[in-house]
């Protein structure tokens, strides 16, 4: 599904030159849980920006589903992002003014979905999520835990083929984290691939596989028992 | 989406409720003063466009060169609508208008004076004043039939039908009312409220056919197809063609569409007219939409920060920047509406006192299904011009930066929010500056010494049967002591109504074309009007019986006729020979903002329409203008007594002057309130987002006074640099303006300095009181609230 050869991320500012992705090249195949872990700051974020089309690398190849993307404009990333990815972080990221069932809602609205099957959808989500209860109440409302729940129901709510997540349980307690672990083992088992972003070796052990990083290079790929 | 798109709008507009407070209220003031200033232009841009044939109708005009100068005017003689039947066969019809005058109209007890035209039969047919009583082909046929408005017709009869009812002309002949027309709209040059036959013009020997007298306007319907070039092309030689007097003379059609806006003539040629009012009100109605508009760009994007995320983690769920840009005008169109409605209630409230201002009667039409399309036209227009800027700023963020918090807000030299409070300020300061410099020449030109003396000073048109009883009325005047002088005269003192060039005298250069005005007094008119004679003596009838063949003249025109010693000199006029007796130092006949004219004042061989009468002052004016009114009734009955002061019509000069003064300082302080909400928002926004680094640097030790000026200085600059660029915009400005003006006041360094020091220190107060109080908290709540 995924395949990056020679990835590199150059950030330049004014004093200072930062290679964030240092020639990366890996593969990950459609079903697959792949973990990925490193020190702070050896790019692990930078990288997980470039698989979810949010940024675009500075060289190297970008196969997603055998389409090379790596010099698609913000268009075009947008298009094929709002259909194919879903994103879930550590700091939540929902949108403070809207409520759990707007939030959820929004990526429908992007992809254009009629409003009578927006509700359909999204009430389904937060029920599996077990939210429905508070779908309107406003994200400050909520706990850390509820907070990563409806933000993984956003995630979700449009089928993506790929869940991108980048320390999903940083901001949580671990029975929270737990939680939030079982939810995305459990869309890994209905058949949808996931990258997570982790510094728990304890969450790392949920998937398939771990990619090892340092100073934007893979250094060992193990797979999980 | 749409529906999404503005629940966020709403929510963000009650959780921010400061910003919205500011920015609906400065939209809503500018968004008004657009409203009422395009209420004005459309109100002249629609002048006489009701006219259902108005493609076919023309005014006949004149042009001829005088004094080297090619002049354009529309008086024509009254034999051209003849002429042209008989020559342009693309006419259709011509309809003459004589000038408006003043009636005296009787109906049994009731008599009033009012204004009225004396039209060709046709007028009706050519030009769409709808009858509701009466048929529009025959109304006017009879000499003596009488077309009214409806608004006459209520005032004369009631409720009675007016149709058949006889009213008496000028206290004199009986007309009958044959048609009832629609009240005039209010843009139209026509202001008559009755109309009276040509026909009747000839039964009292009023149409002459003499080439030579050009008093009345002419205006022509073309047939419909028939080729304006054409008409035009036989137009052009019909002066020569009939009076020889005027070999050089040529006429054109001048069509209805220009007459309004355009009909300034310079060298022959159009040389703008009102349309450059229009145009410059349309731009100050533009700036000051757009400087409400700047304040909404520039507090949306101050607040960018906060609105940062949200837009991150709406493109990480897919949304396109189209997506975010049509969300980002959806909120701004949203306070346009909000906006706009609120505006709209302003506009209701501050409409009389526009109309007043304006002198309209201006009225939104809510009934109007093309208003509420050109009002929503307008709300999304200013929505869009608010919303664009920051819609493109905040949907260009990335996703990537501002989720991780490494977003920050730049800190450059010249940022775009920047060059909007100089584009505010610059506007502001330009404002202030020309209502100082109109200010102060219409101090000027009211300190200028008018020349005699207005303090009791008044007239009276010699109406009816004054004229008859002059001397009567003068004697019992002077008698009763309510005046201590009395003269009649040719025209009040403010108005000139007679100029030539005409006048010979011994010594004068042959070509001599110097234009002199003309006025009448039958004596003692330098007694009366308190002129003050340099040479010579005032006219005494009593003394010297010749002086009713006697002349004054003013230093100009003493000047002008060259003599060394004017007293005793000849000047032929009218085939009269007059002799000079006095010459008084000039005073302001016309504009106050011109020049002094040669002027030559006739005895009483003259011709005479005013009494002029300085009144005593001891008496009380109450009591003055009661027992004058007592006489003038008791000599000229049937008349309304109809006193006017000079000093009143004198300050009559200044209304335009006074209605731009008033005006521009409308403008300047609507545009500097506006300003400085926006400025006071940004203010309150830039402190906001820097209480800790005061609170760190009042525990350091920094006064309140320096915090203050911390805080004040990147503004105060701002305005500095606004007027650097506002001081030469408006010095070019007024100094084409004051170039109208040949009596005008010096544009001086220090208007422009207190113009600037005045925006500063409003500027300064707006700002500093945010500063000050974000300086005088205390530095522990501060440094907690991290
Ligand atoms: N916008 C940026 N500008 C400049 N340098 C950047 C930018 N974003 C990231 N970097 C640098 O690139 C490197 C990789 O950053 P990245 O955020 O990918 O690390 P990370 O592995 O996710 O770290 P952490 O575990 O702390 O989240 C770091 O050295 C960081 O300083
Ligand atoms: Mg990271």
């Amino acid at each position: 599904m995924i395949k990056i050869t020679g990835l590199e991320k150059i950030y330049r500012t004014e004093e200072v030159e930062t290679v964030a992705l240092n020639k990366l090249s890996f593969e990950v195949k459609e079903g697959e849980f792949v973990a990925v872990m490193g020190p702070s700051g050896c790019g692990k974020s930078t990288l997980l920006n470039i698989l979810g089309l949010l940024d675009d690398p500075d060289a190297g190849s970008f196969l997603f589903n055998g389409i090379e993307v790596a010099k698609f404009n913000e268009r075009k990333r947008a298009d094929l992002r709002k259909h194919n990815i879903g994103f879930v972080f550590q700091s939540f990221n929902l949108i403070d003014e809207l409520t759990v069932f707007e939030n959820v809602e929004l990526p429908l609205i992007y992809t254009g979905v009629k409003t009578s099957e927006r509700k359909k959808i999204v009430e389904n989500v937060l029920d599996k999520m077990q939210i429905m209860h508070r779908r309107n109440h406003y994200p400050q409302q909520l706990s850390g835990g509820q907070q990563q729940r409806v933000a993984v129901a956003r995630a979700v709510v449009n089928n993506p083929k790929l869940i991108l997540a980048d320390e999903p349980t940083g901001n949580l307690d671990s029975s929270n984290g737990n939680e939030v672990m079982q939810l995305l083992t459990d869309l890994n088992e209905q058949g949808t691939t996931i990258i997570m972003v982790t510094h728990s070796e304890h969450d790392a052990r949920y998937s398939h596989r771990v990619i090892r990083m340092l100073d934007g290079q893979t250094v060992m790929e193990n797979i999980m028992a | 989406m749409l529906l999404n798109y503005f629940k966020i709008a709403f929510r963000n507009l009650l959780k921010s409720k400061g910003f919205s407070v500011i920015n609906i209220t400065g939209l809503s003031i500018g968004m008004a003063s657009a409203i009422l200033i395009i209420l004005w232009i459309n109100h002249e841009v629609q002048y006489d466009q009701f006219h259902e044939k108005k493609d076919r109708i023309y005014e006949a005009w004149n042009r001829s060169t005088f004094s080297n100068k090619l002049q354009s005017w529309n008086t024509t003689p009254k034999i051209l609508a003849k002429a042209m039947q008989q020559d342009l066969p693309e006419v259709e019809k011509t309809a003459r208008v004589n000038w408006q005058d003043n009636y005296l109209l009787t109906v049994g007890e009731k008599s009033v004076a009012i204004d009225g035209n004396v039209v060709d039969s046709t007028f009706l047919d050519v030009f769409s004043f709808p009858l509701s009583k009466g048929n529009v082909a025959t109304a006017l046929q009879d000499p003596h039939s009488m077309v009214i408005t409806e608004k006459l017709a209520r005032n004369l009869f009631g409720d009675e039908n007016p149709m058949g009812k006889i009213v008496k002309l000028n206290n004199s002949e009986n007309f009958t009312v044959t048609g009832v027309a629609k009240d005039l709209p209010d843009n139209s040059r026509f202001k008559f409220e009755f109309l009276i036959p040509w026909a009747y013009q000839r039964t009292i020997g009023n149409d002459d056919e003499n080439w030579g007298n050009n008093s009345t306007r002419t205006y022509v319907l073309l047939k419909q197809n028939a080729s304006f070039d054409a008409a035009q092309q036989k137009m052009k030689g019909m002066r020569k063609k009939y009076d020889p007097s005027e070999p050089e003379g040529e006429m054109f059609l001048y069509p209805i569409s220009r007459w309004r806006l355009y009909s300034s003539f310079e060298n022959g040629v159009e040389s703008g007219g009102l349309i450059e009012f229009v145009r410059i009100f349309c731009s100050i109605a533009f700036f000051i939409l757009l400087i409400a508009c700047i304040n909404f760009m520039n507090l949306s994007t101050a607040r960018s920060e906060k609105r940062a995320k949200e837009v991150g983690i709406r493109k990480v769920v897919g949304a396109q920047k189209g997506n975010l840009i049509a969300q980002f005008l959806g909120e701004s169109v949203l306070i346009a509406l909000i906006a706009g409605l609120l505006s709209l209630m302003i506009v209701q409230l501050s409409l009389p006192a526009f109309n007043n201002l304006t002198r309209k009667h201006l009225i939104v039409d809510y009934s109007s299904m093309s208003f509420w399309l050109a009002f929503l036209s307008f709300v999304i227009l200013t929505g869009v011009i608010a919303g664009s800027y920051p819609a493109f700023y905040l949907s260009s963020f990335r996703p990537t930066s501002v989720l991780k918090g490494t977003f920050r807000k730049i800190r450059a030299l010249v940022t775009p929010r920047k060059v909007l409070v100089v584009v505010q300020f610059s506007f502001a300061i330009i404002l202030i500056m020309s209502t100082i410099v109109v200010r102060k020449q219409l101090k000027h030109a009211q300190d200028r010494q008018t020349g005699y003396e207005k303090d009791n000073l008044g007239y009276h048109f010699l109406t009816g049967d004054l004229e008859k009883n002059y001397l009567l009325v003068k004697q019992e005047l002077l008698a009763s002591g309510i005046a201590s002088s009395v003269s009649k005269t040719s025209a009040p003192l403010t108005e000139g109504w007679s100029d030539s060039w005409g006048f010979e005298w011994a010594g004068k250069a042959p070509g001599d074309k110097t234009d002199f005005d003309r006025f009448c007094v039958d004596e003692s008119l330098a007694k009366t009007a308190g002129l003050q004679l340099v040479k010579g003596r005032d006219f005494d009838l009593q003394q010297f019986p010749t002086d009713s063949l006697a002349i004054l003249l003013n230093e100009s025109a003493a000047k002008a006729m060259g003599f060394k010693d004017p007293i005793g000199q000849l000047i032929r006029d009218n085939g009269k020979e007059w002799h000079v007796v006095g010459v008084f130092r000039d005073f302001i006949l016309h504009s106050p903002f011109y020049p002094t004219r040669p002027m030559v004042v006739e005895g009483a061989k003259g011709w005479f329409n005013v009494i002029h009468m300085k009144l005593n002052g001891n008496n009380g004016m109450a009591a003055n203008l009661k027992n004058m009114e007592q006489i003038f009734k008791k000599y000229n009955p049937a008349y309304p007594f109809d006193f006017k002061f000079v000093d009143e019509e004198y300050a009559n000069k200044f209304e335009d002057e006074k209605r731009i003064a008033t005006l521009s300082g409308l403008f300047a302080a609507l545009t500097i309130f506006i300003s400085c909400l926006g400025l006071f928002g940004l203010a309150t926004y830039m402190t906001s987002t820097r209480v800790k680094e005061i609170g760190v640097r009042k525990v350091l030790g920094a006064s309140v006074g320096s915090i203050t000026s911390l805080l004040s200085k990147d503004f105060i600059k701002l305005v500095a640099v606004s007027f650097v660029i506002a001081a030469p915009i408006a010095w070019y400005a007024m100094s084409k303006w004051l170039d109208d003006y040949p009596y005008r006041t010096a544009l001086e360094w220090w208007l422009f300095a207190i113009a600037g020091l005045l925006a500063l220190m409003i500027a300064l107060v707006t700002v500093s009181f945010q500063a000050i109080k974000a300086a005088i908290a205390n530095p522990v709540h501060s440094l907690r609230s991290e």
